[in-house]
């Protein structure tokens, strides 16, 4: 009967394996998680005002992206405007960043992905700054007292807009 | 249009594949030759889809077709065509489908060599089919190579530019070949499992396929190296870094099946050992596409995680539960009918050199999964880095170095006083007046004496087993020339595996050199200004820039002399891409056959007037290359055909 | 195989595992390196122990000297702060504000002696072109190029 020892001995590598996907060893915690969001003020590329203050009580998912951002922010493009229209009856913004881009090709990258939610430039850069933005794309999840609560870098999928949104939303305002 | 193609023939791929397997299987169990015909057909259409499949990649990638995903994330319109060509392979999904385009290659070889055959081949060929319909399941589903994108970008992202190389697209190419040939072993092996007929048949069946695989792998490991040294620009070629553990460890693993199968053909030993090794040779293969392809170990290579990993790790853990499943449900006839008579034997040498090789892809296996494993178990992140590694290794390494020179020429079963006089007293001698003149010629690393002095042992073994062959060969009236190709052509495999030492031996002493004698430093030089290092003057003479197709270069200008000789030029570069965070190191360097001179520009001032210089004198890397080529020709030598068979 | 053999093998073998055992645990503990957040050193530092420290480059404490390749910074997490030295060439991708990962150990005086600064990239992620540092690159190309080499 030992022999069979051969093949079970097998698991729990696979289990040790396994474990790693939970884990990412990329990871660099930021040191804005858990802190207040810093305030914003930005003017849309169709014109409106939008600013955090507004906003307080819903739930912020800011995301910093831009067109030369390729192909990041052209996968994670889609899955926002799709996310924003489910999320649209409920107490969620979704504001969109545009950093360091040629506004034509910001409204073209909008106009392309129909994208519906608020995107505005950051002519002067001070939203990134405050942010401590270095690459595209990145995304903020903010609660609805106001403070940060998770820093994406890379891609947002649905799965994670849900899964971050889920639990913001479940928390008393 | 095409993108629709080539994802149908995907499908109609696994399809087939999937059809062959069971048909090959139930051609086996019933004994119809019918079934196994359609299996062979599925075959040579599954090779005809998976070729079709390449193709029209290559089409979408030379007409700039962005609207495959894959294509506008590996080119831009600048891309010159013969990187247009290799960035087919220079990413995941492409890598996939040149792997699998490799073993459809192989299952067709074995099926135009072995059809007909009613013993091992049948479900040889049903097992390779069920590999085969996992990578194409693969590019259907986490990694598919003709995914549209909407909208189409205007121009694509580009490759990484570190894969703009000659090396980087033999590399993969060389490599799959290594880890894609393993598994006509393992397929023979299964089949042995699963017939019963676990014998000899497929160990002499699959000789010359493990010979290839090894080779190959072999290569692709050297060629990786290569490629590190003169594009990454740190001055080594090897970091035990996860990417490149994951190519070494089906290597060592290979080797040791290499020689144990010798045990198992002469004296009917090991034959459980030998199995063993075949399931676990190719499960390292899959284990190393895993590790490098989930992201769930850190590594310096950037490489896209997914849902792939999942899928590489359930196909993993079915193979290896399967595979070491059939192989204790045959444990009664796997167990040895020959047995070892003495320590002192050809056949324990080879066993040792086993015990080493396992334990080396043992250290090596546990030093990358080591970060996962303290934090599974103590919830800290530790890593263990390359002294780690060359710390455990050192001494494995040393002790099969000893052994080389030992194996070849042991008596088998029990070696008497006489044997080992005759053939070692000579050898050993040798080594010791090596490390003597070494250490008075002042060599003071100990380990490097030591290996080297190790190295001339094993290297006067082949010498002296080649002289008196030679020697024999004279006797009969041969002229010289004739009397070593002819024994050299007459024995091609022993010899064939004598070179190959040589050219492993060559290996280690480019290591020994590199790691024992190198030399570098950093200088912040101001223009004119020079920096002095191992007796040559580095001056820096400037900067300048200029526009290339797909990025922008500056170039230092360092003339570089030595005592009184004319000075050459050496021009170490930074290159700016568009698509790229960060600059990329452009390496300038000069190949002797004792030091190489290396250059790699860093920093520097904005107006031109200063940079920062890493120069590098490095010792007998060369050699590496070098006994790489020899390894080459040991290989070829090895897999002619016998000309006593014939 | 007679009952003899059959020991010495055994013996032979355990003689060999526990020597590859004892060459993995030292192995181990004199190159374990730990991962750890500038809090976390701060906290419990343990001088001569191998770290890998991961934070961001605090704005204004990167002093670099390219003469004597002397570098400085401090690393943060926002909770703790960490001084950083080392000699050579900040990698291409450092800068203030930014995200770093360097390996090294902690000295008795008080700074963390780096020997190695990394910088990863990940394929999915970029750098704004319009970054300081970029900007900086494409201006001298340009005046480099003007001066156009001999």
């Amino acid at each position: 009967m030992w022999r069979w020892l051969i093949p079970l001995s097998v698991v729990p590598v696979l289990g040790l394996l396994a474990y790693g996907f939970r884990v990412n060893p990329r990871d660099i915690p930021s040191p804005l998680v858990g802190r207040p969001a810093a305030p914003f003020v930005l003017r849309t590329f169709d014109g409106r005002d939008v600013s955090l203050e507004s906003l307080r009580g819903r739930v912020v998912v800011l995301n910093f992206w831009a067109s030369w951002c390729y192909p990041a922010c052209y996968e994670e493009a889609p899955a926002l405007e799709r996310s924003w229209r489910a999320y649209r009856g409920r107490e969620v913004s979704v504001v969109g960043v545009a950093i360091q881009d040629q506004p034509d090709a910001a409204r073209k990258f909008i106009a392309d992905f129909s994208l519906s939610f608020p995107n505005a430039p950051d002519p002067d850069g001070k939203v990134s700054v405050d942010y401590g933005v270095y690459g595209v794309p990145e995304t903020f999840f903010i609660d609805r007292a106001g403070r940060i609560r998770r820093k994406q870098t890379g891609a947002v999928s649905d799965d994670l807009f849900r899964r971050e949104v889920e639990k913001l939303l479940g928390e008393p305002a | 249009m095409i993108p629709e193609l080539g994802q149908g023939a995907l499908v109609v791929g696994i399809v087939l594949a999937v059809y062959g397997a069971i048909a090959a299987a139930a051609g086996a169990q019933t004994g119809r030759p019918a079934l196994i015909e359609s299996a062979q057909r599925a075959a040579l259409a599954v090779f005809a889809l998976v070729t079709a499949c390449f193709l029209l990649l290559a089409y979408a990638f030379l007409t700039f077709d962005f609207s495959v995903r894959y294509v506008a994330h590996q080119t831009t319109l600048s891309t010159p065509f013969y990187y247009r060509v290799t960035a087919v392979w220079g990413a995941l999904e492409g890598s996939i489908l040149l792997w699998a385009w490799m073993l459809a290659l192989y299952t067709l070889i074995v099926v135009l060599r072995h059809r007909g055959e009613r013993d091992l081949y049948p479900w040889a060929l049903s097992v390779m089919l069920g590999i085969i319909a996992f990578f194409l399941l693969v590019m259907t589903l986490p990694a598919p190579p003709f995914e549209r994108l909407t909208p189409v970008p205007a121009d694509g992202r580009g490759l990484n530019p570190l894969l703009e190389d000659t090396g980087m697209i033999t590399h993969p190419v060389a490599l799959y070949l290594g880890f894609t040939g393993f598994t006509v072993p393992f397929a023979f092996a299964m089949a042995a499992l699963v017939t019963g007929r676990v014998g000899d048949a497929w160990i002499t069946t699959t000789r010359r396929w493990t010979i290839v695989a090894w080779y190959f792998l072999s290569l692709g490991l050297l060629i990786g190296g290569w490629w590190s040294y003169h594009v990454l620009g740190w001055g080594g070629y090897w970091a035990w870094d996860p990417v490149e553990n994951a190519a070494f460890m089906p290597w060592l693993t290979g080797t040791a099946l290499l020689h144990s199968a010798m045990i198992q053909e002469r004296r009917r030993m090991l034959k459980l050992w030998n199995i063993s090794l075949v399931i676990l040779t190719f499960g390292l293969t899959i284990f190393g596409t895993f590790l490098t392809r989930s992201g769930v170990i850190a590594s310096v290579h950037a490489f896209s995680q997914g849902s792939i990993g999942a899928f590489f790790l359930a196909f993993l853990g079915l193979v290896l539960l399967v595979a070491f499943g059939g192989l204790a449900w045959r444990w009664d006839r796997l167990t040895a009918q020959g047995e070892l008579d003495s320590i002192l034997s050809r056949e324990s040498a080879f066993l040792l050199n086993n015990v080493f090789l396992v334990a080396a892809a043992f250290t090596v296996f546990f030093g990358t999964v080591f970060p996962l494993l303290s934090e599974a178990i103590r919830g800290v992140k530790v890593s263990v880095g390359a002294p780690f590694f060359n710390q455990v290794n050192v001494p494995l390494f040393l002790s099969l170095i000893f052994l080389m020179g030992v194996g070849p020429l042991i008596a088998w079963r029990r070696a008497s006083i006489d044997n080992l006089k005759r053939n070692f007293l000579g050898p050993v001698a040798i080594g010791l007046v090596a490390a003597a003149v070494l250490h008075l010629v002042g060599v003071r690393s100990t380990l490097a004496v030591l290996t080297l002095a190790l190295a001339l042992f094993a290297a006067a073994t082949i010498a002296l087993d080649v002289l008196r062959g030679t020697r024999a060969r004279l006797r009969t009236g041969a002229g010289l020339a004739r009397a070593v190709t002819g024994l050299l052509l007459r024995h091609n495999r022993r010899y064939g595996g004598f070179v190959i030492h040589l050219g492993i031996l060559l290996v280690a002493l480019g290591v020994t050199g590199s790691q024992a004698w190198s030399v570098q430093t950093e200088a912040t030089l101001k223009r004119g200004q020079a920096v002095e290092v191992a007796g040559y003057r580095f001056r820096f003479e400037g900067l300048s820039a200029t526009q290339e197709s797909t990025h922008a270069r500056v170039v230092g200008t360092f003339a570089v002399s030595r005592g009184g000789g004319a000075p050459i030029v050496m021009r170490p570069s930074k290159k700016f891409y568009r698509q790229e965070q960060a600059p990329i190191a452009g390496v300038d360097y000069r190949m002797g056959l004792t030091e190489d001179l290396y250059l790699v520009l860093g920093d520097f001032a904005r107006d031109g007037s200063a940079a920062t210089v890493k120069v590098l004198v490095n010792r007998l890397v060369s050699w590496i290359w070098i006994g790489g080529l020899v390894l080459t020709l040991g290989a070829l030598l090895a897999i002619v055909p016998d000309d006593r068979a014939a | 195989m007679t009952t003899n053999q059959n020991t010495k093998f055994l013996v032979g073998g355990a003689v060999i595992v526990l020597a590859l055992a004892y060459l993995i645990y030292t192995g181990v503990t004199q190159s374990a390196v730990y991962f750890i957040t500038p809090s976390e050193l701060a906290a419990a530092a343990v001088a001569g122990k191998a770290y890998r420290l991961g934070g961001m480059v605090v704005p204004g404490s990167v002093h670099w000297n390219p003469a004597s390749l002397d570098l400085e910074f401090a690393l943060t997490d926002g909770k703790g702060r960490v001084p950083v030295r080392h000699t050579g060439t900040p990698p291409d991708l450092f800068g203030e504000g930014r995200g770093a990962v360097v390996e090294g150990s902690w000295t008795p005086e008080g700074y963390f002696k780096a020997t190695l600064i990394m910088a990863k990239h990940s394929e999915n992620y970029q750098a704004p072109h319009g970054d300081p540092s970029s900007a900086a690159y494409e201006e001298m190309i340009r005046a480099l190029q003007r001066r156009a080499p001999r």
